[in-house]
């Protein structure tokens, strides 16, 4: 772990007294903050991982018959929850790295709670609205056809 | 975090707001265009079986192919690939979707690193290991790119 530890203090932080320790790992106070910084990081180490494995997949570009055996892979039960997972990742990532930029460049940061609060309610729409083909696809295929109500699709 | 400087701090929120706009773009394109989404709302589960494409999507590669082309993922990519003014706009629109995806994910991925990689030698090879990594994946995404349609 990266936390600093009495054992083995930081260097350059010694004069800053953690807030709290107990054993061997600083414990954090988490608060909203704190939280959409480690979801942040999450979701980005996540993002990095799903790229390359895209980029991997996607020289079946070169050849018709590795590409559509790809795509068919991706229809199945699993890859369409994988989808759905993805895009509460991007989601997620996007519109807290613009909630960072906006305090960052625009100096946001007196209003950083509304905000935090105000894209946290857009991030939930794009999560419903694209990802209802997902939830669709996934509950026609457990519940039957004709069983989801289609909606804009 | 030796290495990081200001540029690439400043770089990573201008990469990280190119992002989202070219995510929406890439999105519209690849899942909600009836006529170009390669992935559709559909679950596929025996194996070797093709997903049904809508109806615009059908039309398109028919028009494209003739009446009985068969309409499979790859077709309903190269339909819009065989279009010369399309294919040059795609294919600059994902080399730089490319390039920004990779040098924000791969500059982000080193600050995590950084943060709980303590020792210097350990830290010199993770940056060293995850670049050759991107730039491995930049060659072979510039190729997939360059190449497709071809």
């Amino acid at each position: 772990m990266a936390v600093d530890t009495q054992e083995r203090p930081s260097a350059s932080a010694s004069t800053d007294a953690p807030a709290q320790q107990e054993g061997r790992v600083q414990r954090y106070r988490i608060r909203t903050g704190m939280f959409a910084w480690m979801m942040h990081r999450l979701t980005g180490v996540g993002l990095v991982v799903y790229l390359v494995i895209h980029i991997w997949g996607l020289t079946a570009l070169t050849d018709p018959e590795t590409f559509n055996a790809l795509i068919a892979k991706y229809h199945s039960p699993l890859f369409k929850v994988g989808e759905f997972a993805l895009l509460v990742a991007v989601a997620y990532h996007a519109m807290n790295g613009l909630r960072i930029v906006l305090i960052d460049f625009l100096g946001w940061s007196p209003k950083q709670k509304k905000l935090f609060w105000t894209l946290g309610a857009v991030t939930a729409v794009i999560i419903l609205v694209g990802g209802w083909p997902s939830l669709y696809a996934l509950g026609e295929w457990l519940f039957g056809p004709g069983s989801m109500p289609t909606f804009f699709l | 975090m030796a290495q990081t400087n200001a540029l690439n701090w400043f770089l990573h929120r201008i990469t990280g707001t190119f992002l989202i706009f070219m995510l929406i773009t890439h999105f519209w394109v690849q899942h909600y265009d009836h006529q170009a989404a390669s992935v559709t709302h559909e679950v596929v589960t025996e194996k070797g079986e093709m997903p049904d494409y809508p109806e615009e999507a059908k039309a398109g590669v028919r028009a494209r192919y003739g009446e009985d082309a068969e309409v499979t993922p790859y077709q309903v990519v190269m339909q819009r690939l065989d279009d010369p003014v399309y294919a040059v706009l795609w294919k600059g629109f994902n080399i730089l979707f490319l390039v920004v995806a990779l040098h924000h994910g791969f500059y982000g991925l080193n600050n995590v690193m950084t943060d709980y990689i303590r020792d210097p030698m350990g830290r010199l090879i993770a940056r060293a290991l995850s670049w050759t990594l991107a730039l491995g994946l930049l060659i072979i995404g510039m190729y997939s790119v360059i190449t497709a349609g071809w």
